[in-house]
């Protein structure tokens, strides 16, 4: 094209290839998927029985619960403060113990920090194990094993952190751009030195990060793990439930919320600081 | 130094003296076949001598690289041998081949920096190989190994830059880094893969001025890639041209004519093909 054309806006004639049509098969997916959805719930073919009038017949019996739950008794909150503190310290202690682990299993885990392939693979199974086993059973596994407190709840949500954030770490290290590592490869380092001088530094925000989030999600659990006797405030949950507090536990709930919400905060801040 | 005297060292940290360079670089009938059938090298057979500065020009996908990352161990030749000083590169493994990478130094294209370290801790992974591995992982350096690394950031006037961030710098400050992190290997033989391919005109010069300096200074042998026939003529003794993964052009690079440009590129020469005119 001459500066005259370009100026005048003409454009000769271009011979642009036909454009690949993906829709067939982008269309032919989704469409699968969602057939497959749909005979998941039809429990003549083995499919879960999904009965959303039952929703409309006793809607009623939650709503009271839920009305309860609307007013909160303050008056429990004195009694709460020492199960709230518990929760906070396994919770707390929970993520630091499993940074300290996640750290050199994740870069077990992943293949540019790893490339010993039958090592790779066998972290990534016992992780596989960890995680498919649910923190409910851990936690009921352990009280049994050390007794009711806050050691079984705190071993239970290590054992969920680490599934949690070496796999999320070392999927981030896989999908990363690894070439500071061939300059460490080319001046003779072992893998080990590699990973510890440029692959950590490296992969420090990715680790922070998925800490950070485990914190979040271990103030939620720890409220739950209570129920099996693993400390916390699960346990004045089961308590008040038990006695169908419901005002209470409204109550307990504002509670956790306000805490998940000061910790979401404080970790933002702190992945700000680490970009 | 022999060979076996290089596979007998046991440990990292028993490498501590520097390369009794400069050595020479062997290539005898190196072919390389990748996986995926792509034949980057064919039968090149090359000799070096010790402290020569030597270009390596021709197209993106003429073989440059992998004959880069062959010398140093990188990329197995499926046949041929390699010789670097008393290395047989073909026939390392281990921790031979690591101690064997230790004395030849290497430059990317984009720096291989870890970015969001210091300059000095990107500067001690030249000392990788002289380092024991307890070491690095406690990150514990010895006083000789930082003031190896000192001076090697001040011989390309990063010193001032020590402790600042990697990421922080610019590119042509990041490839002094990734230099000085080279000389930090006390190599005997400096490689360099397209130092100076993402770098502007004037920064490419200074960088090449670099390397120039590093082979009359210090004796290395050098051997460079480039795309730009200009910069090899300018600061090096002798060009090879490389096309299709062969040996089109061998000679002293300041004779080079743009016939020979049109033998290794395949076309005439162009404005574009010149440094500062593209």
């Amino acid at each position: 094209m001459t500066t005259a054309d370009a100026v005048a806006g003409r454009r000769p004639d271009l011979a642009i290839p036909p454009r690949p049509r993906t829709w067939p098969r982008v269309a032919g997916i989704a469409a699968a998927l969602a057939a497959f959805t749909i005979l998941t719930t039809i429990p003549a073919i083995g499919g879960v029985e999904l009965d959303f009038a039952s929703i409309a017949r006793n809607w009623t019996n939650g709503a009271d619960r839920i009305v309860q739950m609307l007013t909160p008794d303050w008056s429990i909150l004195p009694r709460t403060w020492q199960p709230l503190l518990e929760t906070l310290e396994m919770a707390l202690v929970g993520a630091a113990i499993s940074a300290v682990l996640a750290v050199p299993l994740s870069l077990w885990a992943a293949r540019p920090t790893n490339p010993n392939g039958v090592t790779r693979r066998a972290v990534r199974f016992v992780l596989n194990v960890v995680r498919a086993v649910p923190d409910l059973v851990y936690a009921t596994v352990l009280v049994a094993m050390v007794g009711v407190g806050t050691l079984p709840g705190i071993i239970t949500l290590v054992l969920f952190d680490i599934g949690i954030v070496v796999k999320l770490v070392s999927e981030a290290i896989d999908s990363a751009d690894a070439h500071y590592m061939e300059a460490g490869r080319a001046a003779g380092g072992t893998q080990t030195q590699i990973n510890r001088a440029t692959a950590l530094p490296q992969s420090w925000p990715a680790i922070a990060s998925q800490v950070l989030y485990s914190l979040e999600l271990n103030v939620r659990i720890s409220a739950i793990l209570g129920l099996v006797g693993a400390g916390g405030i699960g346990r004045l949950i089961d308590e008040m439930r038990g006695f169908y507090r419901y005002d209470a536990l409204g109550t307990i709930v504002l509670e956790i919320l306000v805490v998940v919400i000061a910790i979401e905060i404080a970790s933002n801040l702190l992945r700000k600081r680490l970009r | 130094m022999d060979n076996t005297a290089a596979a007998q060292r046991p440990e990292a940290g028993d490498h501590a003296s520097p390369a009794s360079g400069p050595w020479p670089i062997t290539l005898d009938d190196v072919t390389v076949r990748y996986p995926n059938g792509v034949v980057a090298m064919k039968n090149v057979s090359l000799e070096i001598a010790a402290g020569e500065m030597v270009a390596v020009v021709g197209l993106s996908g003429s073989g440059k690289s992998t004959m880069i990352r062959t010398i140093n161990g990188l990329v197995k030749p499926s046949s041929g041998t390699v010789t670097v000083g008393p290395h047989d590169i073909t026939r390392l493994k281990g921790a031979a081949l690591r101690h064997a990478r230790g004395d030849i130094g290497m430059i990317f294209q984009s720096f291989n920096l870890a970015d969001r370290t210091s300059v000095y801790r990107n500067a001690m992974v030249g000392r990788f190989s002289h380092t024991p591995t307890w070491r690095t992982l406690l990150g514990i350096h010895t006083a000789q190994d930082r003031d190896i690394v000192m001076r090697a950031l001040d011989s390309v006037g990063m010193l001032e830059k020590v402790w600042g961030r990697a990421g922080a710098l610019s590119g042509g400050q990041k490839q002094r880094v990734a230099i000085a992190r080279a000389l930090a290997q006390q190599p005997a033989v400096m490689l360099a893969d397209e130092p100076v391919a993402s770098l502007d005109p004037p920064t490419a010069h200074s960088v090449m001025a670099d390397l120039a300096d590093i082979n009359a200074d210090r004796g290395l042998t050098v051997l460079v890639n480039l795309h730009l026939m200009d910069l090899a003529r300018q600061y090096t003794t002798r060009m090879i041209g490389l096309r299709a993964g062969e040996v089109v052009y061998d000679g002293p690079a300041g004779s080079a004519t743009d016939a020979d440009f049109e033998q290794i590129y395949g076309r005439p020469v162009q404005s574009r093909d010149r440094l500062g005119e593209q």
